[in-house]
């Protein structure tokens, strides 16, 4: 009977702190459904009287936010794809190969994982405003584009791959870089892919480096785009529309990781620090 | 955990690794090496410029002015106030989730999976989200507090806060208390995987052998899981506070681009990247720079000494 009790205030308490999780989730969407009289309504309505789904549409209209959309997608499908490439070749160096220095430069890599990226904006900020890159798709690109933890994670994943398939492959007279395509590609792909969920999911909720060097709206990301538009004159925020942005930045991402749960929750427990 | 491995046998000495190695080395190099070094420089250059790149000398000046300056104070109290009171709060309450999502069976993944949401919603989004919540007219809570028979709060507002210490004060602690139900909310669901992992690493024989033994729910814990998963609290408070000190978009989001209410010139809310974000912003005033690098090194600084003292006690800790 004691026990009972005990499961039962359990379940009571998992699920009340589930509740406490979805109100803000539940209060976006409700208030994005708002209309303005009714968003601005003393006090607040729990529930719309009369959806408007137009919100969303007008949202689109008043803000350039298919263009940060546009953007975003466009440089995290260039950070996927080139920190991806980056990090799976010095991932198989560090695993595979022998050559001087290994254990040194290894151990630099180690180290810059400890190192803020916000200790880096700085400098990096410069950088890029002496090439000429500031308002570009390169800025936001290139920075984004080394990342020390994923290369340490898939090394971990392609040193449990068997020697012996690797002596095999060379007698063989494959190739290092056939054996890394045909033999170890297969093998740690489900590392591979947390590796670059963990990419998109940076970038898609990046605001600071973005908001350094973009000035120019049509170069904003979804994070600076959001934080800019329905907040320019203090004081007049419409929040239909600002819920309706946001909810939109939202969705997209809550998606990606409802489908790919079991890839981005593995790179979490093995040490990801960034959400 | 690293092992350190024997040479492996069978690797052949490659003169073509360092083609595999050359594009991650290079990308290294120019963002994250150099932007390093170059950071410790700059705090030292005083008076530096940033368009020209002149100063005037090299000192440490810069980190005896950056103690004195009011606002990096503040900044440093509000990172003080999420590491010590937000990170340990939060890292209670997973601990618990964790413990009663690991005692049933059922919608355990269901479960952990809306737990994980707040962290792959963007931040920006969610404190836009919690600043509406909080609204003094419009929001959730105030219209919760109102049903309940209490009096509404003005949870974020400056009125009258420059001339009053006291009205001050109460805001301040107001705004204090709306951070740290973000950084719950937001803080929760890494924790909760985290704990959960480091839950069911632990080997249920120990648990057999309690049973066995009848020993109480709560000897239970204090006696085995508590001790079995230390590392993995440690690990989380060590990753957590890391985050902590790094906090910067949220205020943002919460309390717009002056870190404060309405009303407020203090900066009341402004973190340690905030800081340098602020001083960043500055960039043409001489000096700026060099202190926004000074803050840097500070924040690297901590960070490196959490590290070491985690890798520390793991190091002593665990057995294999």
């Amino acid at each position: 009977m004691k026990e009972r009790i005990f499961k039962l205030g359990t379940v009571i308490f998992l699920i009340l702190v589930v509740l406490l999780v979805l109100i803000p989730f539940y209060w976006m969407i409700a208030t994005a459904l708002k209309s303005e009289a009714e968003a601005l309504r003393t006090p607040p309505t729990i529930i719309p009287v009369a959806m408007q789904f137009r919100n969303f549409i007008t949202a689109l209209e008043l803000a350039p936010f298919l263009k940060y959309f546009f953007n975003t997608v466009i440089v995290s499908f260039f950070v996927v794809l080139i920190s991806t490439t980056v990090s799976v070749l010095a991932a198989f160096a560090f695993s595979r190969l022998e050559f001087a220095g290994k254990t040194f430069l290894f151990s630099v890599v180690l180290t810059t994982m400890m190192v803020p990226q916000e200790m880096l904006i700085i400098t990096n900020f410069a950088t890029i405003a002496h090439w000429g890159w500031m308002n570009s798709y390169q800025a936001l690109i290139f920075p984004f584009c080394v990342n020390a933890f994923h290369i340490y994670l898939l090394r971990q994943n392609m040193m449990q791959i068997p020697n012996e398939l690797y002596i095999a492959a060379r007698i063989d007279g494959l190739s290092n870089f056939r054996f890394l395509i045909k033999v170890v590609f297969p093998q740690v792909k489900s590392s591979i892919y947390t590796v670059m969920l963990l990419s998109l999911i940076w970038i898609w909720n990046t605001y600071a480096w973005p908001n350094l060097v973009t000035t120019q709206d049509s170069m904003r990301l979804v994070s600076n785009g959001l934080k800019n538009v329905f907040t320019q004159n203090a004081g007049v925020i419409q929040y239909e529309l600002q819920m309706a942005s946001a909810t939109m930045v939202t969705i997209p991402l809550v998606i990606v990781f409802i489908c790919f749960r079991k890839y981005i929750l593995s790179g979490v427990v093995k040490g990801g620090i960034k959400g | 955990m690293v092992k350190k491995r024997k040479q492996q046998k069978g690797l052949a000495y490659s003169r073509t690794a360092f083609l595999y190695l050359l594009p991650a080395f290079v990308l290294m190099a120019i963002f994250i090496l150099y932007p390093m070094l170059n950071t410790i420089i700059v705090s030292s250059k005083y008076d530096y410029r940033f368009l020209t790149g002149e100063f005037a000398e090299f000192s440490f000046k810069h980190y005896v002015e950056i103690i004195k300056d009011p606002i990096f104070r503040r900044a440093c109290l509000n990172t003080v106030f999420m590491v010590f009171v937000c990170v340990p709060a939060s890292m209670l309450s997973a601990l618990l989730v964790a413990l009663g999502l690991q005692s049933i069976k059922k919608f355990r993944n269901f479960l952990a999976t809306l737990y994980y949401l707040p962290q792959v919603t963007n931040v920006i989004a969610a404190g836009f989200v919690f600043a509406l919540i909080f609204n003094n007219n419009f929001g959730l809570l105030n219209m919760l507090l109102e049903r309940l028979g209490f009096e509404p709060v003005a949870w974020i507002s400056g009125v009258g806060i420059s001339g009053s210490q006291v009205l001050y004060n109460k805001s301040y602690m107001r705004c204090l208390f709306v951070l740290f139900t973000y950084s719950m909310w937001q803080g929760l669901s890494l924790k909760v995987i985290l704990f959960l992992g480091g839950l069911s690493s632990i080997n249920p024989q120990y648990y057999q052998a309690a049973r066995i033994d009848g020993t109480s729910k709560w000897n239970v814990f204090r006696k085995i899981t508590l001790p079995l998963l230390s590392p993995t609290t440690l690990y989380v408070y060590v990753t957590s506070s890391i985050t902590a000190f790094k906090s910067y978009s949220a205020v943002v989001a919460l309390f717009g681009d002056s870190y404060g209410p309405a009303g407020d010139n203090t900066k009341m809310m402004i973190t340690l990247v905030g800081y340098i974000m602020d001083q960043l912003g500055d960039y043409l005033k001489p000096g700026a720079v060099s202190m926004a690098s000074t803050a840097a090194v500070m924040l690297l600084f901590i960070i490196m000494v959490l590290t070491a003292l985690q890798l520390k006690i793991t190091h002593r800790r665990v057995h294999y």
